[in-house]
């Protein structure tokens, strides 16, 4: 039988989605038994069925399953398609788009906008289309990406500008899309009578099938859900300072917080608690050491904002960002801030006063700023309570610095393997415990020149011995220093 | 060449002459609509010994408060935002920004001249590029509300488009690699499971053809005493002796004999120069301070002014203050 895909299964966010939320009515039966969604999971081609674990019962475990699927299926390498095969079935539309409000909204009020758990839910809504997508037929794809385009832009023409968040985001890149005189090219048509004359020696349809047909339509529709995710949670957490929350809602974001501890906890390198690093100097990338002995007007509220705020309070708690593709927030490694508030703050501060002139003597509100970028939105210092309020920036790339900072970019030997100043602070951090090590190892043989065993290095050196630059444990950054 | 020989200009301007600048030739009434316009908006900031623009924070909330300052002061060099606040005093409380683009003569990655400073070739190559990044924000962009100020060594484009105004840095920069052609383009497409090769020089339009445009400009400027960090001085020598099918766009050809992976090589180091067009950080920042038009540019003694048409526009001719002229007297 050919089910026909429904817009709402694509899009949450749809008028015919929204038309089916009103129709569930309250959130009281959100933990009921639902015979209808057990059905549909049960038949859903290739779903495990011997596991009655696999199964939702209710929209409540629907929606929790659904986190469960994007988190196992980004970190576990045993990740099993099957066991959430319900997922990609059309005929769950109606119960699926009732779980994703439910996750919104739990997200949007237990969460700040700009929380990890935020970030997470908007790149679960991403996948889930792309790869409800690729369950498609051709015909399928382009008949209902046609129509959720034409429902999320309602002109004829689309300006770029219209894209701006999702520009500015990075989710698309503007050159990534065919533009003439402001509009976005993705109709056919359009794309015909602007540049059919123009083309020689090709066919233009073929053209057009090549740089804009489906697939730009695709990202371009899954992006725009993706921004109107984004833009629902943080409607409801504007209207979840105004109006008390359901208390079901409430208990789902509890237990969304739980599954990312547990999930943090378990797919991170770590394995168990999480203290950061002690700090290595001598590790530090160039363009950090002359941040660090203070920057000339110009460069100096980038270079101490954007790249040293990110780069200390990452490389002093969470230098394996990169690798590990696990959201962390400050306070999963420091939970009490005093790490940040008693090390890298203070780090900070004196190398903004050493800039010239001191940055906070010219511009004290980038104290709120370097705030911010920790992850705790526009304050003077870094609370709890306000985490989530901004994002924890990453430190930003080599080639990014060499836009932003040219100045402070004096590449050396280990720059040019590297793409940023944490990968670069990883790899020197680990040749310099290789350095030391060949050290001792040498020392050791000379002082027991019958012993020709290789010193065994105790359970806490493990981090040491792997390269950074190769798969494995990479966490060479010393030991912690609680 | 000629013009800057006879005239003594990028010679620094004395005290004496900034006076008589800002007394006799300057008129507070010639700066454009577009810094007059909610000038009570704008951070003023001023360099008053050449050591750097550290008088900041001013404002001016008519234009008769600043003929009377620079009438008083004469500054080595006068700057106002880019920035729009509703505390420009504190410079707080952003509003908006122009978007802007410098390119300055001096530093254009691929200079014919080689000279030291800035002479009339590199600053014509500065002209070229101009042109060809306005036709870009336009033809691509679809902006309009565009204008061109001569710096004294180069020239800002400055973007007034509301629809821009307020994005951010990230936009902005993703704004500039597309109009510089900073990004590699894509060659592999695919449709239905099949791929196709398609170079950036088969599609005219869109960002490849930016890119086909910036390409040419580059080869067509190289010459043999110029160095290309990651090109070889073998493959250098081959693009130099082919460098002439691109002037006929005999393309394929041209990639044909440099060959094609060597071309893709040239694509890559290509992209990398072009992010040199322009100063990318005078793009990004928000809050930056920019010379003012109708100021002195007092290190070269030039006008930094408005150019209404940049195919004509001479700066040797129009730029010039008058007392340079009375300098050779």
């Amino acid at each position: 039988m050919i089910i026909m895909v429904s817009v709402a299964f694509l899009n949450p966010l749809s008028v015919e989605a929204e038309q089916i939320v009103r129709d569930m009515g309250d959130l009281s039966k959100i933990y009921e038994q639902n015979p209808d969604l057990i059905h549909a999971v049960d038949t859903s081609k290739s779903q495990t069925i011997s596991d009655n674990q696999s199964i939702p019962k209710n929209y409540y475990e629907l929606a929790i399953k659904r986190m469960e699927w994007y988190i196992k299926k980004k970190n576990d390498k045993n990740y099993n398609y099957k066991d959430y095969a319900f997922l990609f079935n059309p005929e769950i539309s109606k119960f699926d788009v009732v779980a994703f409000f439910i996750l919104a909204q739990a997200i949007g009020i237990k969460f700040n906008p700009n929380s990890r758990e935020s970030k997470l839910f908007v790149d679960l809504q991403g996948s889930i289309i792309e790869e409800r997508l690729e369950e498609l037929s051709i015909s399928e794809r382009r008949n209902i990406c046609g129509k959720i385009l034409d429902e999320l832009i309602q002109h004829d023409n689309i300006k770029w500008t219209f894209l701006e968040e999702i520009l500015s985001s990075k989710k698309l890149s503007l050159h990534e899309l065919i533009l003439d005189n402001g509009d976005i090219i993705l109709d056919k048509e359009d794309f015909l009578e602007r540049f059919r004359d123009k083309i020689t020696h090709r066919n233009p349809e073929r053209m057009y099938e090549l740089l804009i047909g489906d697939p730009v339509k695709e990202l371009i529709m899954i992006k725009m859900i993706m921004q109107k995710t984004e833009d629902y949670i943080k409607k409801v957490n504007e209207m979840s300072q105004k109006v008390e929350p359901h208390p079901y809602l409430l208990e789902v974001g509890e237990k969304i917080s739980k599954i990312l501890s547990d999930n943090l906890r378990y797919y991170t390198t770590y394995q168990g608690e999480m203290k950061g690093f002690r700090l290595n100097p001598e590790a530090f990338p160039p363009c950090i050491k002359l941040t660090l002995n203070g920057v000339q007007s110009g460069n100096r509220n980038d270079a101490i904002v954007l790249l040293l705020t990110s780069f200390l309070s990452y490389s002093r708690l969470y230098p394996s960002i990169f690798r590990d593709n696990v959201s962390v927030k400050v306070s999963d490694v420091d939970p009490d801030l005093k790490i940040t508030q008693n090390e890298i703050l203070p780090l900070i501060y004196e190398a903004a006063q050493r800039c010239n002139p001191p940055l906070f003597d010219d511009d004290p509100q980038e104290k709120l700023n370097i705030t911010a970028k920790l992850g705790f939105g526009v304050h003077e210092q870094p609370e709890l309570k306000n985490e989530g309020e901004s994002k924890w920036y990453t430190p930003m790339s080599c080639d990014k610095i060499k836009i932003h900072l040219p100045a402070l970019c004096k590449p050396d030997k280990t720059c040019k393997k590297i793409g940023n100043p944490l990968s670069y602070y990883k790899t020197k951090s680990w040749q310099l415990s290789q350095q030391r090590k060949n050290k001792e190892q040498k020392s050791y043989n000379n002082k027991n020149p019958n012993n020709n065993k290789s010193k065994t290095y105790k359970s806490g050196d493990r981090a040491e011995n792997s390269d950074p630059t190769k798969s494995g444990d990479d966490d060479s950054i010393g030991s912690d220093s609680h | 060449m000629i013009l800057l020989e006879v005239i003594p200009i990028n010679e620094p301007a004395t005290l004496q002459e900034r006076r008589k600048y800002y007394r006799e030739e300057w008129d507070v009434k010639k700066l454009p609509d577009f810094i007059k316009d909610h000038m009570e908006k704008r951070e003023f900031g001023f360099d008053h010994l050449g050591k750097g623009p550290n008088d900041r924070y001013r404002i001016f909330r008519s234009l008769e408060y600043l003929k009377r300052f620079m009438r008083y002061k004469s500054p080595f060099a006068a700057y106002c935002s880019v920035a729009f606040y509703d505390k420009p005093f504190k410079r707080a409380d952003w509003i908006k920004s122009e978007l802007i683009f410098d390119v300055d003569a001096k530093d254009i990655p691929i200079r014919t001249c080689q000279c030291e400073n800035v002479c009339e070739i590199c600053l014509g190559e500065a002209k070229e590029i101009v042109s060809a990044l306005i036709d870009t924000l336009k033809e691509d962009l679809g902006l309009k509300d565009i204008y061109i100020v001569y710096s004294g060594r180069g020239y800002h484009i400055r973007v007034l488009d509301e629809t821009v105004m307020k994005m951010d840095s990230d936009i902005r920069a993703q704004i500039l690699k597309y109009l510089v052609g900073s990004e590699v383009p894509r060659s592999e497409y695919s449709t239905k499971g099949d791929k196709y090769q398609l170079e950036h020089f088969s599609i005219p339009f869109g960002y490849p053809k930016v890119f086909t445009q910036r390409f040419k400009y580059a080869v067509l400027h190289l010459t043999p005493e110029i160095k290309l960090e990651n090109i070889s001085p073998a493959l250098f020598k081959k693009v130099l002796n082919n460098k002439k099918y691109l002037l006929n766009n005999e393309w394929g050809l041209f990639r044909k004999n440099v060959g094609p992976i060597n071309y893709k090589k040239l694509v890559k180091e290509i992209s990398n120069l072009n992010m040199g067009l322009v100063d990318a950080k005078v793009s990004i920042d928000l809050k930056r301070i920019l010379r003012l038009p109708t100021s002195l540019h007092s290190k070269v003694s030039m006008k930094c002014m408005e150019v209404k048409n940049i195919e004509k526009f001479d700066p040797f001719k129009e730029a010039v203050p008058k007392f340079v002229y009375e300098r050779k007297d």
